[in-house]
């Protein structure tokens, strides 16, 4: 059961992720090619931004390995 | 202020031992041996991995427990390792391998050296070493009256003035954000010793584990706390220029905030290097998966394949490594940035609590 829970949320969390950092990209890869001499700043915006949906998903990530290893299931 | 920085820093670096012994409590489960231990290849261990044809493998770390006795007395014991640990009598092994005292009583801190720690020492070591032979060529003058010499130097002035001016002066108050630098910078070199470490054979990677990424942002918030502002408390207990009833909603938002900033910080470094090492444990583990179910022969066959993408992954992981390291330096500067913040006079929540009564009077 663990298991099963564990491969869904993982899916679930790759969804999600996928989906921001690709928004991400999208405006990012649309702003720079409008301006390109900005592609510095926008550059590190955008890893700033990556970085803090990142941190959501990985955060999901951990759960699913504990699920899947079974810690903390007493 | 950095004097105050640096004995906190210190002191938190000598706490950051694990203080759980839960690390060699997986092989309980006993009957089906895996054939890769995952977990056991990323945990901290009370043994220093080294090559083989040394003392078998491994050199054993020290342990120190602080514990009390069946009588309630305090005591602090060190043994040169787990096995003379028990070898004194003082402690046995209970049922889940875990160290507990003899006589009944209970460790109270473990204050045992592990690998991760070790590695956690010589990562940050390393980043004060090279810091203070590049700050003595600048005493000398190299570097300031004429250029910098030699690849080192050069690549440490690319680094600093790196994290100075892209990361501290652009996140921080230009009158302010000098004084960050130095934690700042140690943080950078440290975590990038540290996640590199994991990459070379027999190392370990300090950086995944929940307990130094923690200490890591721990820091970080202790430092976000003493460098706020009158404006930033203010903000947090009773944010300016709302409705009454809206701060009873925002300010436990805001206090939540406060915590929920290092805790981010703490597991998205942990993750992302816990996550690399699993993933290159998994694929070279392939070989041996393979080469148990249908013989050595698709061993090899895979193998071919494993190796091959270990390589491009490993790659990735150099990079990884420095991407965090540069996003944990970033985001930390962004929040002692956003702390430290002073807020400007045409600021407007000032305008509507000072100014906008001015004009009406």
């Amino acid at each position: 059961m663990g298991l099963l829970a564990a491969g869904i949320g993982a899916g679930i969390v790759a969804l999600g992720a996928g989906i921001g950092i690709g928004m991400i990209g999208k405006s990012a890869t649309e702003s720079i090619a409008r301006q390109p001499e900005a592609s510095g700043d926008i550059r590190g915006a955008m890893i700033l931004t990556a970085a803090f949906i990142e941190g959501v998903a990985l955060l999901g990530a951990v759960i699913c390995i504990l699920l899947a290893l079974g810690i903390g299931q007493g | 202020m950095i004097q105050t920085l640096r004995r906190v820093f210190l002191t938190l670096l000598f706490l950051s031992v694990s203080t759980s012994n839960t690390f060699a409590a997986d092989d309980a489960e006993g009957a089906e041996e895996p054939i890769i231990d995952v977990m056991g290849t990323v945990a901290d261990h009370d043994y220093f991995k080294v090559p083989k044809f040394i003392n078998g493998g491994k050199l054993y770390l020290p342990r120190i427990f602080y514990w009390e006795t069946a009588e309630g007395q305090s005591r602090l014991s060190a043994y040169a390792s787990t096995k003379k640990a028990l070898n004194s009598g003082e402690f046995i092994e209970n049922d889940e391998g875990a160290i507990v005292p003899a006589g009944g009583g209970s460790i109270k801190v473990d204050f045992s050296i592990t690998s991760h720690l070790v590695y956690f020492w010589l990562g940050m070591g390393l980043a004060v070493i090279l810091t203070i032979m590049a700050a003595n060529r600048y005493k000398k003058g190299i570097g300031r009256d004429v250029e910098p010499k030699g690849v080192m130097q050069n690549i440490f002035e690319v680094l600093f003035v790196f994290i100075r001016d892209d990361v501290a002066r652009d996140n921080i108050d230009h009158h302010k954000a000098d004084k960050y630098v130095p934690f700042l910078f140690t943080m950078f070199m440290g975590i990038s010793f540290m996640n590199l470490f994991g990459l070379l054979p027999w190392a370990a990677t300090a950086t995944a584990d929940l307990t130094v990424t923690a200490t890591l942002a721990l820091v970080t918030f202790v430092i976000t706390q003493f460098s706020g502002t009158k404006d930033h408390w203010a903000h947090v207990f009773w944010f300016p220029g709302v409705p009454g009833w809206v701060r009873f909603i925002l300010t436990p938002v805001e206090i939540l905030g406060l915590f929920t900033k290092p805790f981010a910080l703490a597991i998205r470094l942990f993750a992302n290097m816990l996550s690399g090492k699993i993933m290159i444990i998994a694929i070279l583990g392939l070989v041996f998966i393979f080469a148990d179910l249908f013989g050595a022969g698709a061993g090899y066959g895979v193998g071919i394949f494993s190796v091959a993408l270990t390589v491009v992954l490993y790659a990735l992981k150099v990079f990884v490594g420095l991407l965090q390291a540069y996003i944990f330096t970033l985001l930390s500067a962004v929040f002692i940035g956003m702390a430290a913040e002073d807020h400007d006079h045409d600021d407007e929540h000032y305008f509507a609590e000072h100014i906008a009564e001015e004009v009406s009077a």
